[in-house]
């Protein structure tokens, strides 16, 4: 049987309904799970996503509110049996306030996700950039299935993605632990420098972040709005544009998968992997 | 309470000034005489919005319905109601429907800017919502002054905050946005405008009238209210006019609504559990929006169409503070609440979907869903509160509105395009600075500035964004079906030429769709004007609307001789300040069109070397409002253009057929700064990311001066064909009796060479041409 996705919707999230088209191309099913009901449900499902939006307004900081709800006592429990939680982007938010990532020292929150720092003004932000998978892919279920330095195009729309701690050396761990999924890169998969390669000036150019066990995942770029390669702009510098252009009048080729669609190809690897 | 309507007109008026309500003196009287009595002060209030210019388009109706084609064989539902709805295309069993309402939010955005673009945004995705559609996208059309004029720090204050007032609603709600356009000019100085636009998507059975429908003559149905509660917020609308409201000093007034995009959202997906419950049990029911006039407004109109009247009980009204007056309760324009007629039966399921699935009061301060009220076979609507009747009309003397012939004074030209200013072709000395001033020219420029605030993408169903090609393109999942959206109007033009202003607004509209090689198949339109009592003015106004009506009915869609109908829109008069300056006839134009294959559509930027460019169409030599003579400081000047609307639309047809069999590589327009800006933008690309040059002859020209042919602003298309396709196009083409010519080819150098029988005229590299574009809008507006 084909791995079961929840999706957690809280008040005021709004990327489900494309979340749970991007999960069912790559041959899961999806079910979007309304937050008074979701605590009940959550034992059929083999693994969570917490989907992009303004969860409760973004009241107090983004994803503060709902990082208190019912529902993330029953997830904190699906995630210690080890099911896979992709939090992306007011997702991320989420499993930061909640302490799920990097859920290093019990349920601590060690790490922020801050207003955006870099364009020169404050504001969401929202376009396309570059991401390069970290070193020892294989132990996070969200580069389950990618190469170490893939890169991939992805769009980001936030105000508040600037992965951040005040605890000193904590970054230095991630790095040592490869807890850090992604990195903001240029084009050619160097270091990003200045805005807009580094669009919020994250600590390490982190991108997306993993918990110890790498089956909990803060992700702050939109991978289901780069699950097909129609999705691709067609202008940017990469393979990928390439191919989209190559694709041209062809719709077969351009509902072919996109960068994207690897995160959640690699959820479903993960979850069907042999012990 | 009565309102006395006693003494002089000049007596009335100073009454009605005092309880803040906008109508004349005879319009009052009017009133009086129709219901025989002294109406009640929430009646009058009733009558002072739906007597609105904006309620009742009492000075623009009669030429709208004059000049306006509105019907076709794909229109499902025109003018009239909440929005617009238009069929897309039939994919297995299922016709899907296109959505589309236009309006503007002019004036709070002038005064509040952040709270006006954002409760714009708000009310107009209500309206299309309130047709059981979901929204799939926004478009915003914005003008504001000169930035670098005397009121620069204003200007840039307006331009901050309403670009944030858009971002901050539609991102949170999560509706992506699809285009628009942006205009500085002087003399929006002191009256900017905020025109927005929301499809979207539903099947055709799943289209929910805004009106109580026939089963209610055999059954009891109830009026139920839902969203946030009731407050004073947007009393007297924009005009702000309440001088008792402002009296009174406490906190919870306020005159401009307050945006709540996370309660829209919540409502959203509520409202999508009663329809799919309402469908799947085979219930019928009706759904509105509540705009301008609150619940007698919008009760009025859902009991009205449906042929019944209404009892409602303000009491059961949940409300943001226990002191409101029974006409603030009956007519705020709060914001965020939508009325439901549903058979009885049903209320209790809808209560609960709101109240305890979706816990709307547990997830928003008073917010509900509250059954307010019954459908009456009456035709009155009585509204009471404590007992007492606070209203009692016939519901369609409520709702007919009032009409006025405005005088409009001579027409300042003929409409076919032979007078005007006399023609002069100016001298150009410097080519390439004035090239390069086109490129960072405010209308002209890379957007991105501001668009990269917006969320664009969301939803996911998007295949060319903003700026990527002249129109987005949003794709139906798991069909092959894309629509295209693009908005204009050109205040330049308008200012030469009312006339031509609103044929141009329609050709520029249609053109970005042809160019992604979509069909349209419908326009919407938002008029903004000054004082519609200035015959001048009205005069400015009936030619427009005669130059889009006569635009629409020759721009047939592609493989048909149907016109393209106008199956939304709004008026928007007294767009004037207290000093008499008003806005240039600023009509603006949003088409919408259809792709079968949406693989097809391509972004403009060239592609490879060793392409061919050809020219489809004929740019003319018309530079009267071109932005060459805005560049040159000679506005008022150059030849007044033909509208050869035949022309127009061969080459939209020639252009459609020639991506829709998949020639295209590239493809852009010509619009603003002739040829050379469409060139060069597709050199840049559209996202300012181009990597190949292209070499053009203006030999195709003939004789005429280089200047006319490089920025002559009539029309045509540029497209990217590979050197072994161009016979195809060719014929593609000369079949749809559309002119072609050989412009040049793409090259690895990454320049924009222009030749003129065999000598290079121009020659510009891509970098500085990239700097010119992509920079100046932050230079100017930071």
């Amino acid at each position: 049987m084909n791995p079961r996705i929840g999706i957690i919707q809280f008040p005021g999230v709004n990327c489900e309904y494309e979340t749970a088209r991007a999960l069912e191309s790559v041959g899961m099913s999806a079910s979007i799970l309304r937050w008074n009901v979701a605590p009940a449900m959550i034992p059929d499902f083999d693994g969570f996503v917490l989907p992009g939006g303004f969860s409760y307004e973004d009241r107090v900081r983004a994803g503060a509110v709902a990082a208190s709800d019912d529902v993330m006592e029953t997830l904190m429990a699906a995630a210690a049996d080890g099911k896979p939680i992709l939090g992306i982007c007011n997702g991320a938010q989420v499993l930061i306030e909640s302490g799920l990532v990097p859920g290093l020292t019990g349920g601590r929150i060690d790490l922020a996700l801050a207003p955006n720092k870099g364009m020169g003004r404050d504001g969401y932000y929202s376009n396309w950039v570059y991401v390069k998978v970290g070193p020892d892919p294989g132990r996070s279920f969200a580069a389950y299935g990618l190469k170490e330095g893939d890169i991939l195009p992805v769009p980001i729309a936030h105000s508040q993605g600037r992965f951040t701690s005040a605890e000193s050396g904590l970054f230095d761990t991630l790095e040592a632990e490869s807890q850090i999924v992604l990195k903001y890169c240029k084009a050619d998969g160097s270091a990003p420098g200045a805005f807009p390669d580094d669009p919020n000036g994250s600590e390490r150019s982190a991108a997306a972040i993993c918990n110890a066990s790498g089956n909990v995942v803060a992700m702050m770029p939109h991978p289901e709005r780069s699950t097909w390669l129609r999705q691709v702009p067609a202008d940017i510098d990469s393979v990928w544009a390439a191919r989209r252009n190559a694709g041209l009048a062809s719709r077969a080729a351009l509902e072919g998968e996109g960068p994207g669609a690897g995160i959640f190809r690699s959820m479903r690897a993960y979850i069907e992997r042999k012990p | 309470m009565t309102a006395r309507l006693e003494g002089t007109l000049e007596e009335i008026g100073q009454a009605l000034r005092e309880l803040g309500v906008d109508l004349k003196p005879e319009e009052a009287c009017r009133i009086r005489d129709r219901i025989g009595r002294d109406p009640t002060v929430t009646e009058l209030f009733i009558f002072d919005i739906m007597w609105s210019e904006h309620c009742s388009y009492k000075s623009s109706k009669r030429v709208l319905q004059q000049y306006l084609p509105t019907e076709g064989s794909g229109v499902v539902l025109g003018p009239g109601e909440d929005a617009g709805v238009v069929r897309l295309a039939t994919v297995g069993e299922d016709t899907y429907v296109l959505v589309v309402a236009h309006e503007s939010h002019n004036h709070p955005s002038q005064i509040l800017p952040v709270e006006g673009a954002a409760t714009g945004i708000g009310g107009i995705v209500r309206d299309v919502y309130c047709m059981g559609a979901d929204v799939i996208g926004v478009m915003d059309a914005l003008r504001f002054g000169d930035p670098e004029g005397p009121r620069s720090e204003n200007v840039k204050e307006i331009v901050e905050g309403v670009v944030r007032g858009i971002w901050e609603y539609g991102n949170a709600l999560g509706v992506p946005n699809v285009g628009g356009d942006i205009f500085f000019d002087r003399d929006y100085d002191e009256n900017c405008l905020v025109n927005v636009i929301a499809m979207g998507l539903a099947r055709e059975e799943e289209i929910i009238r805004s009106r109580v429908p026939p089963e209610a003559a055999d059954e009891p149905y109830d009026l139920i209210l839902v969203g946030k509660p009731t407050d004073r917020s947007g009393l007297g609308g924009a005009t702000m006019a309440s001088r008792i409201l402002d009296e009174e000093r406490t906190s919870d007034l306020g005159a401009v609504q307050l945006h709540d995009p996370f309660l829209k959202r919540m409502l959203a997906e509520a409202t999508r559990a009663v329809l799919s419950h309402a469908r799947d049990a085979g219930i019928k029911v009706g759904f509105k929006d509540l705009g301008a006039g609150g619940i007698a407004c919008a009760v009025s109109e859902i009991v009205d169409r449906g042929a019944f009247g209404a009892r409602i009980d303000l009491d059961e009204v949940n409300v943001a503070f226990a002191d409101i007056e029974s006409f603030a309760i009956a007519c705020s324009e709060t914001q965020e609440r939508y009325c439901w007629a549903v058979p009885r039966g049903f209320t209790e399921t809808v209560l609960r979907i709101y109240n305890d699935e979706y816990e709307l009061p547990h997830v928003y301060r008073g917010a509900r869903a509250a059954l307010i009220g019954r459908v009456t076979r009456e035709r009155d609507v009585v509204m009471t509160r404590g007992g007492e009747t606070v209203a009692g009309l016939p519901a369609p003397m409520i709702t007919e509105g009032i009409a006025y012939d405005r005088e409009a004074a001579p027409p300042r030209r003929s409409a076919d395009g032979k007078a005007g200013a006399a023609g002069v072709v100016p001298r150009v000395d410097d080519l390439k600075a004035v090239c390069l001033s086109l490129l960072s020219l405010s209308s002209i420029c890379s957007k991105h500035y501001v668009y990269r605030h917006y969320d664009s993408e969301v939803k996911g169903m998007s295949a060319l964004k903003p700026g990527e090609a002249d129109a987005c393109v949003t794709v139906i999942p798991g069909t092959s079906v894309g629509v295209a959206t693009s908005v204009d109007g050109n205040p330049r033009y308008s200012r030469v030429d009312p006339y031509w202003g609103g044929v141009m607004a329609v050709c520029e509209s249609v053109r970005n769709i042809a160019a992604v090689g979509a069909v349209p198949i419908a326009l919407t339109d938002c008029l903004n004007f000054g004082n519609p009592e200035d015959p001048r003015v009205f005069r400015d106004f009936v030619e427009t609307v005669k130059g889009i009506g006569d635009a629409a009915r020759a721009l047939s869609a592609f493989g048909t001789d149907e016109p393209l109908p106008v199956v939304s829109g709004n008026v928007s008069f007294y767009n004037e300040s207290s000093s008499g300056a008003a806005i240039p006839p600023s009509p603006v134009v949003a088409c919408y069109g259809v792709l079968d294959d949406y693989a097809v559509a391509t972004s403009l930027a060239l592609k490879q070397t060793g392409s061919q460019l050809l020219l489809v169409g004929n740019p003319g030599n018309a530079l009267a409002g071109s932005a060459l003579l805005e560049v040159l400081g000679l506005p008022g000047t150059g030849m007044p253009p033909v509208a050869d609307l035949e022309a127009e639309r061969k080459a939209a047809h020639a252009i459609t057929g020639t991506i829709r069999s998949g020639l295209a590589l590239a493809c852009h327009d010509i619009s603003e700064g002739g040829l050379f800006v469409a060139v060069a933008e597709m050199v840049i690309g559209g996202w300012g990311t181009g990597r190949k040059g292209a070499s053009i002859e203006l030999d195709f020209g003939g004789d005429a001066a280089e200047v006319e042919l490089l920025f002559s602003e009539g029309g045509g298309y540029v497209v990217e064909v590979l050197p072994e396709r161009v016979g195809e196009v060719s014929s593609i083409c000369e079949s749809h009796g559309a002119k072609v010519s050989r412009l040049g080819r793409t090259v690895e150098e990454q320049v924009l060479e222009v030749r003129k029988r065999g000598r290079t005229i121009l020659k510009i590299g891509i970098d500085e041409m990239r700097d010119a574009w992509s920079s100046a809008l932050e230079k100017l507006v930071r």
